[in-house]
């Protein structure tokens, strides 16, 4: 979830109201942009927002919080007009970038009064579009310009990787481009996007000075804004032509809203002969039906009242006939897909807690998986003959499964990307799970007798997902006079409980001690193992008591008593 | 007649047999009674004056191992002496040695000692042994062998013709000699006239009742001991179910209550269920927001969904299809449907259960699923965690429907006074709401997330209905009942704790 620093009395600037740093009164309007105050620091006067909303980047800045808030709040309702005037810089294509990064989109806001607080948040921005819906620079990349030091046209062109040299951001000494994806931490970070071609895009103005090298580093000339800065240069490039529009859209309107008037730039794809100007500022339409929002809703408004509900969620309504709303949809919006994303924020302006809810009496039956009964018969068999029932992770790593109880490596659901080395495949079997948890109470009195009804996941290359679930019984009891004989009658116990005939047959398995496990056998079917577990697994988990246990496959028990119905 | 217990008179009469004079090891042969039994009753027929109680102090004399050793195979001396002897009268010590199977580490005793009892002469030089003479038993081999009859015995009750060699065997370190205090229970002039007279017995107070006493009809005649019940005792764990899976449970059962039934899915899953047939994008940050566990291998699954729903959510996501949607505007990859995952919400059963042929409508369903996010484990976050879930599918229904599912779980499941419902965001609902439930004592607390299915999740799937998604967080409203704030706490391997942790 993106989270933003906002200054507390710049938000209140930027919104036109003061908010009295009422902490209640702050979040209950932050709820209606999915945003949550996280943090407040009294002294410095600033704090950090959470924005649930992972698909409106237009609200993952200060200027983009207000704007979308001013509307609720009654200050400035309806659609807000944005606008770039006419083209003031051309920017040339090479065609050969086509397979690298073709695209790119530039705008030019004058006159913004830059202070330390909006270049910083300006860098927050970028940083958070770049990660996310730049997918890490990789589909976009942003870069912010002083505009009076640049001399148009532009030519974002290509280089070899030892043709040109310029100094990059934080640097002195001038580098070509290869020596930058070595040397700099970001050519170092980034590189990889473009090393693997044979030239590199590189941003150019008309006297062959360096911008940038998108998308890895700008040119300290040029490529940077101070709060000198007075004309900006906003350049965006990628891979997906669409991302680089609403990028630049959402950098560019931030300046605007910091009172900058924004221009527009000729981009000039040569060889597919098109121009396009950028950016792309207007709004679109959407139609809306007022039956679709009263049936999605459960209320009766009038149209007069949707439009006026929209124009607090920001939205303009050009017209209103036959029961249907031509809505504006503001450029930033991207994240309007359906009439549905209009439903919700119609809903939102009216007030979530003014709408009565209504619990529906609907003729249904209520209950749990066909063989839960039995489950649950099973749980209490075990708390009934004195175990105590324990809840361990599925998650494991191969050493506990089979090292650590004296068994050979069998293939495992394993993940590809672990988060801790400890927690790297499923288990396939439970016992492990309860070994270890006696290996984490060696100081707690014993006796101790655990049982868990878990979840095993096991390969099994006919199922859909390649795998199949099935649920296990496990107990143990460990103690200083644990023995087979007191296992095997708490085993006999819950067998005759759950009404089944069982046998039991020698063994050899490496968990147990040789001679002292044997299969559980259930009308012919092998169902589980039971046994005194080896003194070679005793000391891997530091254990010092004697410890018996079982392991019972609850799935063909629950078929087996499934058939004898 | 004097009147007596039991136990005393058992004890007095006993010590008259022995003569009026007895050790308690005497009288426990003579009574049967056990030792404490003894000791009590002489104490009380002390106070009464019926006999008086002497401490004798014995040296008592014991073998060690070294010592056993010896009584059994006979001393090392006599050892040799008698394999030398089954020889002639001279040979090599070697030959005597092994002849004797005499162990290494006492040849050099053997030797010292044949030599201090003159039985023979041994000649460093050639290492040989010559026989004196053939000796008798000796009277420290005797003393051995009846020590090790008896295990043990006190110097003062062994022959004077053992007193000399006990300090021999003592100094050879193959005895241990130890000073132990006696009691010696003699019968006084006024316990002579009470066993001259006759004893009653008393009513016998007794602390354990056992069935013999029972049925016998015995326990009429005997006094049961007072208790004191304040003593403490030793602890009892019940065995019981995991505090928070019962917890689990009682909630389960509220929902089948409430018209609930349970839906069911695989551990690992397709991101075809867990993202795409949920209008999660294959490439875009709407996709993150969790991370994912990718199986290594095998890195591929099928899906098993009619062909058709297939082709319908790809359209979906790159057209809008006939969703009156824009679509995300894509290449959306079939190879990438298939990878496989562990499932990181419990929202892909909803969407398996809105695909099965005997999807009831209208129809509850819920879920409880353990779900898998590769985050850092902390105080708010596990990497493993439960999911209860579920889906409520009819015509015509409306967000008033769902704010009125989650009033009814606020009030009947987590026992709100009141509620209040917040803008949420899932990528695949819309209009989203967060419900928060107030209750006295806990506060507000954040108690689930619900949406109703944008029609891109439902229409693919052929679904022309509202379907009203919601989540309950459990989690939270349990650890505010149990009074943890730590998440990990769920999962915890602390037997200790979950002991003694109360169920209601």
């Amino acid at each position: 979830m993106p989270t933003i620093d906002v200054d507390y009395a710049d938000f209140e600037k930027l919104l036109g109201i003061e908010l009295h740093r009422d902490m209640e009164k702050l979040n209950d309007i932050l709820a209606l942009v999915k945003g949550e105050a996280k943090l407040f620091d009294e002294k410095e006067g600033l704090m950090s927002v959470e924005i649930k909303d992972t698909n409106r980047p237009d609200v993952w800045n200060i200027e983009g919080l207000a704007r979308a808030l001013r509307g609720f709040l009654d200050i400035e309702k309806g659609l807000r007009h944005y606008v770039a005037g006419k083209p003031i810089i051309e920017v040339h294509v090479d065609h050969r970038l086509r397979n690298i990064r073709p695209y790119i989109g530039c705008s030019i806001v004058k006159d913004v009064k830059l202070l330390d607080t909006t270049i910083r948040g300006l860098m927050h921005l970028q940083d958070k579009l770049d990660q996310t819906y730049g997918r890490n620079r990789q589909r976009t990349s942003i870069g912010l310009y002083d505009c009076s030091l640049i001399t148009p046209p532009l030519s974002y062109a290509v280089a070899k990787p030892t043709e040109i040299s310029f100094v990059p951001l934080g640097f002195r000494e001038k580098m070509n481009l290869k020596e930058i994806l070595k040397k700099h931490p970001k050519g170092q970070e980034y590189g990889h996007i473009v090393s693997g071609h044979s030239v590199y895009p590189i941003l150019l103005d008309s006297k062959k000075n360096v911008l940038s090298f998108p998308p890895v580093i700008n040119s300290d000339d040029l490529g940077k804004i101070t709060e000198a800065t007075k004309h900006v240069l906003v350049e965006v490039t990628g891979t997906v032509h669409e991302t680089v529009l609403n990028t630049l859209t959402m950098v560019t309107l931030s300046l605007i809203d910091r009172g900058g008037k924004a221009y527009s730039a000729t981009i000039h794809y040569l060889h597919e002969n098109l121009d396009v100007a950028t950016p792309k500022l207007d709004s679109r339409l959407m139609d809306l039906d007022v039956e679709y929002v009263n049936r999605m809703i459960g209320l009766r408004l009038s149209p007069k009242q949707i439009a006026e509900l929209l124009a607090e969620a920001g939205f303009g309504v050009k017209k209103i006939a036959d029961a249907k709303l031509s809505v504006q949809i503001p450029c930033y919006r991207i994240d309007v897909m359906h009439s549905v994303d209009l439903v919700e924020d119609i809903a939102i302006a009216y007030g979530y807690n003014k709408i009565k809810p209504l619990w529906r009496k609907l003729p249904t039956t209520g209950g749990t998986k066909p063989e839960q009964t039995l489950l649950d018969i099973a749980r209490e068999l075990m708390v009934g003959l004195g175990f105590q029932e324990v809840l361990t992770y599925t998650l494991t790593n191969p050493e506990n499964l089979f090292t650590k109880m004296n068994c050979k490596k069998e293939r495992i659901v394993e993940v590809a990307n672990p988060k801790v080395q400890t927690l790297t495949c499923l288990r396939n079997w439970l016992l492990p799970s309860l070994i270890e948890f006696l290996g984490n109470n060696l100081s707690v009195e014993y006796p101790q007798r655990v049982f868990e009804l878990g979840t095993v996941t096991l390969l099994d290359e006919k199922g859909e997902t390649k795998t199949r679930d099935e649920n296990r019984l496990a107990a143990v009891i460990s103690h200083a006079n644990a023995s087979f004989s007191e296992i095997k009658s708490a085993l006999d116990a819950f067998f005759l409980n759950m009404g089944l005939e069982w046998r039991i047959e020698e063994t050899a398995h490496p968990s147990f001690i040789d001679g002292r496990a044997g299969t559980a056998i259930v009308k012919g079917t092998n169902v589980g193992i039971v046994g005194e577990i080896n003194p070679k697994v005793l000391i891997m988990w530091k254990l010092e008591n004697p410890t018996a246990a079982f392991e019972l496959n609850m799935q063909k028990i629950v078929r087996i008593k499934q058939a004898s119905h | 007649m004097v009147e007596l217990r039991e136990q005393e008179r058992k004890t007095l009469l006993a010590t008259e047999k022995l003569g009026g004079l007895a050790s308690i090891e005497q009288l426990i042969k003579e009574s049967r009674l056990s030792d404490t039994a003894i000791v009590r009753a002489a104490l009380a027929l002390k106070e009464k004056g019926l006999v008086r109680i002497r401490e004798e102090k014995r040296n008592v004399v014991k073998l060690n191992e070294e010592g056993k050793i010896h009584a059994e195979k006979g001393l090392p001396e006599r050892r040799l002496i008698n394999a030398l002897s089954k020889i002639g009268t001279k040979a090599t010590l070697e030959r005597i040695v092994e002849k004797a199977k005499l162990e290494k580490q006492f040849i050099p005793i053997a030797l010292g000692w044949i030599q201090r009892k003159k039985w023979a002469t041994f000649d460093a030089k050639t290492n040989t042994l010559q026989m004196l003479k053939k000796p008798e038993e000796e009277i420290d081999g005797k003393l051995l062998k009846l020590l090790n009859e008896k295990s043990e015995g006190a110097v003062e009750d062994l022959g004077l013709e053992f007193k000399e060699t006990i300090q021999v065997l003592k100094r050879r370190k193959l005895v241990e000699v130890e000073e132990k205090t006696r009691r010696i229970i003699e019968v006084t002039e006024e316990g002579w006239d009470t066993i001259k007279r006759g004893i009653a017995v008393s009513a016998e107070e007794i602390t354990q009742l056992t069935p013999e006493l029972i049925i016998s009809g015995k326990w009429r005649k005997m006094k049961l001991q007072r208790y004191n019940i304040q003593a403490s005792v030793a602890k009892t764990w019940s065995g019981k179910k995991h505090p928070y899976l019962q917890f689990l449970d009682e909630v389960k059962e509220k929902l089948v209550t409430l018209g609930f039934k349970e839906m069911l899915g695989p551990t690992v899953e397709t991101s075809f269920f867990n993202f795409d047939a949920l209008y999660m994008p294959q490439d875009h940050p709407a996709r993150e927001i969790f991370g994912i566990y990718l199986v290594k291998s095998p890195k591929y699954g099928g899906i098993d969904a009619d062909r058709r729903v297939l082709l319908n959510v790809k359209e979906t996501h790159e057209n809008g299809w006939k969703t009156g949607s824009i679509g995300w505007r894509y290449r959306y990859s079939l190879k990438e449907a298939k990878r496989l995952i562990l499932r990181g919400h419990g929202t892909c059963q909803s969407v398996r259960t809105l695909l099965r042929k005997d999807l009831e409508i209208p129809g509850r369903y819920f879920s409880f699923v353990r779900c898998y996010r590769p985050e850092v484990v902390d105080k708010t976050h596990l990497t493993e965690f439960n999911q209860v879930e579920g889906i409520v599918v009819d015509k015509d229904l409306t967000l008033r429907d769902l704010l009125g599912v989650l009033e009814k779980f606020a009030i009947d499941i987590a026992g709100a006074d009141k509620v209040k419902f917040k803008p949420d965001y899932f990528p695949f609902t819309e209009p989203s709401v967060e419900l928060n439930a107030y209750r006295e004592g806990y506060g507000w607390v954040e108690f689930g997330g619900s949406g109703i299915f944008r029609p891109e999740v439902t229409l693919p799937a052929g679904i022309d209905m509202p379907v009203l998604a919601w989540g309950l967080g459990v989690d939270r409203l349990y650890m505010l009942k149990a009074g943890i704030d730590d998440i990990r706490q769920i999962f915890t391997q602390d037997l200790d704790w979950i002991r003694r942790k109360e169920m209601v």
